[in-house]
């Protein structure tokens, strides 16, 4: 029950609401005018829709702006707005149509093209933009009522878009991008981006504009650059920067600027950025090529160069090092590969790391696993030391003929008086040395810890080398040794010296034996202690061979009476002459070849066993192959497996028989048969088996430690637990010992 | 402080000796001569006949192996001997005697003592590990029977089977893990 008192307050505030309605006019005149006003101002606010014929009634702006004074000072504007919102949302309906058509028949042409069409989702801004003009309230009505319109309209937009929408946007974005770097084409109009701007499509939009321009540069840059290393790409990169994209980019992130310079300032952030990413594109793209730039240098200069730069802007050195460290492990350090690549890649990654990281941290880094290797490789050595002596076979040299020829350098230490001293890089690791100049020769040397092992190797390379040499000329052998003694000093060379006047010492004594008495023979006399060990052989030469051996080494004796000869009868050439019932046969054989047709002069037939015997301990391989020679001469037959018979009447080949097979007619010249370091090893290995036989003969079973702590005791001992251990396991392969619970033992 | 230092310092001074065992002049020309014999040994294969330093820290110690030779009484049986050079090696002759138990006319059956002459009075510096190993190996099966250490087995000697049964109770066979 509505008391008085309630009743009194209900009326006083009618009065005061009408009296602010009315605004003080006389009656309800007030009232009136506030009603026109209001259906006024409901009218010029209404949306249309922009598909009906009839186009919107004009009113006089004025009238307009009187009656929106008037609902302003009722203090109804608030509620005027709260219409306008609600008519907009009574009437968004006409616009979700237009959309959902629109985008249905996008979505159509996506289906049935591959590429997005970007001329629908055009039209549709267009039109989404006409909408916007159409609906918008006068900009005199003040920013209240504009921002609240924008507000309601972008929100409904951006509600009803489908997320397909986003896709066509990019596309659109890639076809102005296209336009311009293009011809310009008609039907994109320039002005699609006022109409973006309209819709508050570039903020809404603004990363997937940018991903736009991130993509264009990127697609452009592998386009451009992806394997065209000759020459340097980044110069013609950032002309194209220039010239396409920076123009573009005034439309999407300059517009409204009014000046050159204004502009420019509102481009910075994004233009770096752009700048940064055609750089980061590149680098990337350089770091997955650079193992082929580097198998292509020298003709990759370019890349490199473009490299060096792209590294500066964009610091990737651990993604480079990453990359061609696992190129390498994937294509160069397995077995498959030559060491001579290997070796020819490991210098040209040093000349291409150098150009790009002349520190050499780079470089350091990337070489380590591959000079692990290396080391572990058994020829590495053989091939550096054959590049050294510039061995003709081996095609192109390591080493660059131009660069001077210098002695190793030797890891030195800093000399920080040295004004041009700079302290190391900082991601140098801390194994890191910097080797600042050495040359490429010192570079591959100090892949092993001592140069030892290379004088060894180029003793034994050397002394192949001299003993395949007939005519007697040995400038070559002597202008290299001239070289490496630059390089490693005169001390270590000496016994190549050795070898060397070993050589012309022989001629030179033959000479005067052959005055004293001439002799077919012309032996190379080697001083035992300075060579390597030559493969040794006990064959004995039989009847006339003998003789000229013996008389030689008489007269030898006469000249020279503190020495002696050793004959190493298996090398060396001898030249022959048979003389047969019906036919003269020159030939040029190996000793041991001469040896068994000297004894055929002593009876015609021969079994196998029976010429061994004369001859020496020889393998039976290498004597059928003697005899194999010999028959392929037609000078022998077997007539009984390994029975020989001499042919003193040669047999023509008769019909029946098969053709005579064609061998590789002269025999493919071996090198002499000079041991290898490895094989000096094994022989060495030899001497310490003595000895762990000698411990575990007498102390029993031993641990591996216990073995290699005792082998101290053979002299000269070098080895590695490691290495013990796999000699370890060979010998008990071949049952020499066993082991068990960790303790080898002689197998008996 | 000075408490701590100067206790540390006398022990690892006083260690020292110890392990290097003989006295310090010449001991370098005998561990090369020591070295040098062990060398030759290793590279000489004489059959049956083996010796090796007992360990790596000290080259004055030996163990070696003597296998019977062919054709005597002792075939196919091995000894064990300890050889221990004296510091003034070779002007003294080592001293040796059998680990495993031998029953033979010139060696003491309990104590391994051998009564060879160049061990004692006619021994000369141009002998080596070597020279005595392969004279020990001749004595096994050529004994002196003139000055015996053990005079049952000089007397046994004529009888070769009653021999052979004393020889092989006494015997043990070599035990590898034993060292």
């Amino acid at each position: 029950m509505a008391t008085n008192a309630l009743r009194a307050q209900v009326a006083a505030k009618w009065q005061e609401s009408f009296g602010r309605l009315n605004h003080g006019e006389p009656g309800i005149s007030g009232l009136i005018a506030l009603s026109e006003a209001w259906n006024l101002a409901t009218d010029v606010l209404r949306p249309y829709n922009i598909n009906s014929m009839s186009p919107p009634p004009v009113y006089s702006m004025d009238k307009v702006r009187a009656a929106f004074e008037l609902i302003n000072t009722c203090r109804r504007l608030p509620v005027l707005l709260e219409a306008f919102v609600d008519d907009l949302h009574k009437h968004q309906s006409w616009i979700t149509d237009d959309v959902k058509e629109h985008m249905a028949q996008y979505e159509d042409t996506l289906r049935f093209q591959e590429t997005s069409d970007p001329d629908i989702i055009q039209k549709l801004v267009y039109r989404l933009a006409e909408w916007y003009k159409a609906w918008a309230p006068m900009p005199e009505l003040g920013h209240i009522v504009t921002s609240t319109y924008i507000l309601t309209f972008q929100t409904h937009i951006f509600s009803i878009l489908p997320p397909s929408f986003a896709k066509g946007i990019k596309s659109l974005v890639a076809a102005t991008l296209e336009h311009t770097s293009s011809e310009p084409s008609s039907h994109l109009h320039p002005s699609i981006w006022p109409a973006f701007e309209t819709l508050g499509l570039i903020e809404r939009y603004e990363n997937l504009i940018a991903s736009v321009g991130y993509e264009h540069i990127e697609s452009y840059v592998l386009d451009t650059c992806t394997e065209k290393w000759d020459e340097p790409m980044l110069g013609d990169l950032r002309d194209w920067m220039a010239d396409r994209i920076v123009p573009w980019m005034i439309m999407p992130y300059a517009r409204g600027a009014t000046s050159a310079d204004e502009a420019r300032s509102m481009m910075q952030g994004v233009g770096s950025r752009f700048d940064f990413h055609m750089h980061k594109t590149l680098c990337d793209l350089r770091t997955k090529e650079i193992f082929d730039i580097i198998v292509d240098h020298p003709d990759s200069a370019g890349a490199l160069q473009d490299l060096k730069e792209c590294l500066q802007r964009v610091d990737q050195r651990a993604e480079l090092v990453q990359s061609l460290r696992s190129a390498n492990q994937r294509r160069l350090l397995h077995p498959g590969a030559d060491t001579k690549d290997i070796l020819a890649q490991y210098v040209s990654t040093i000349r291409c790391l150098r150009v790009i990281d002349p520190p050499g941290v780079l470089l350091f880094k990337v070489a380590d696993p591959i000079r692990k290797y290396l080391r572990d490789r058994p020829d590495t050595i053989r091939c550096i030391v054959a590049s050294l002596v510039g061995d003709e076979e081996s095609g192109d040299s390591l080493v660059d003929d131009n660069e001077p020829i210098q002695p190793l350098q030797q890891p030195e230490v800093e000399d920080y008086t040295d004004p041009e001293w700079n302290p190391e890089p900082v991601d140098a690791g801390p194994e890191f040395r910097a080797n600042k100049t050495s040359d490429i020769i010192s570079t591959l040397v100090s892949i092993y810890d001592s140069k030892d092992l290379f004088i060894k190797e180029l003793q034994v390379l050397l002394a192949q080398r001299l003993l395949i040499i007939k005519d007697g000329n040995y400038d070559k052998e002597r202008r290299n040794i001239e070289i490496l003694k630059i390089r490693f000093g005169e001390a270590a060379l000496q016994v190549c010296e050795v070898m060397l006047r070993d050589m012309t010492d022989s001629r030179r004594i033959d000479q005067h034996v052959q005055s004293q008495k001439t002799s077919c023979v012309h032996p190379t006399i080697i001083s035992q202690h300075f060579w390597p060990t030559l493969e040794s052989s006990d064959i004995s030469m039989p009847g006339q061979l003998k003789e000229l051996q013996e008389n030689y080494a008489k007269e030898f004796s006469t000249f020279k009476p503190d020495k002696r000869l050793r004959w190493l009868s298996h090398l060396g050439r001898v030249h022959l002459e048979l003389e047969l019932e019906d036919r003269k046969v020159e030939a040029d054989v190996t000793p041991l070849e001469a040896a068994f047709i000297e004894l055929f002069s002593e009876k015609d037939v021969w079994t196998l066993d029976e010429l061994i015997s004369r001859v020496g301990p020889i393998n039976r391989n290498m004597a059928s192959k003697a005899l194999a020679t010999w028959v392929d001469m037609g000078v022998l037959k077997e007539d009984e497996e390994n029975i020989f018979r001499l042919l003193e009447i040669a047999e023509e080949p008769t019909s029946g028989s098969q053709a005579p097979i064609i061998r590789t007619a002269p025999p493919v010249e071996e090198l002499p048969p000079v041991m290898s370091v490895q094989q000096q090893q094994a022989e060495q290995m030899k001497v310490y088996w003595k000895f762990i036989e000698g411990m575990l003969t007498n102390l029993g079973s031993l641990s591996l430690d216990r073995i290699q702590t005792m082998l101290k005791f053979a002299p000269g001992y070098d080895r590695t637990i490691d290495q013990l251990g796999s000699f370890m396991e060979g010998a008990k392969r071949e049952g020499l010992v066993t082991f068990k619970d960790g303790m080898w033992k002689l197998g008996r | 402080m000075e408490q701590v230092t100067s206790s540390l310092a006398p022990p690892r001074a006083s260690t020292k000796p110890a392990t290097s065992g003989p006295s310090s002049e010449g001991a370098g020309s005998v561990t090369k001569r020591l070295s040098n014999e062990l060398m030759t040994l290793m590279m000489s294969s004489s059959p049956g006949i083996s010796a090796f330093p007992k360990s790596d820290a000290n080259l004055f110690e030996w163990i070696g192996t003597i296998e019977g030779p062919a054709g005597t009484i002792y075939a196919g049986l091995a000894f064990r001997i300890a050889i221990s050079f004296p510091p003034n090696y070779p002007y003294v002759a080592p001293s040796i005697k059998f680990d495993t138990p031998c029953y033979h006319p010139n060696v003491d059956i309990t104590s391994g003592a051998i009564c060879l002459d160049i061990l004692q009075d006619k021994w000369s510096a141009v002998y080596s590990v070597q020279t005595i190993l392969i004279s020990l190996q001749s004595l096994l099966g050529e004994p002196n029977n003139q000055s015996p250490l053990n005079a049952d087995a000089a007397g046994l000697w004529k009888s070769p089977d009653a021999f052979k049964d004393q020889l092989m109770k006494h015997y043990r066979p070599l035990n590898d893990d034993s060292a």
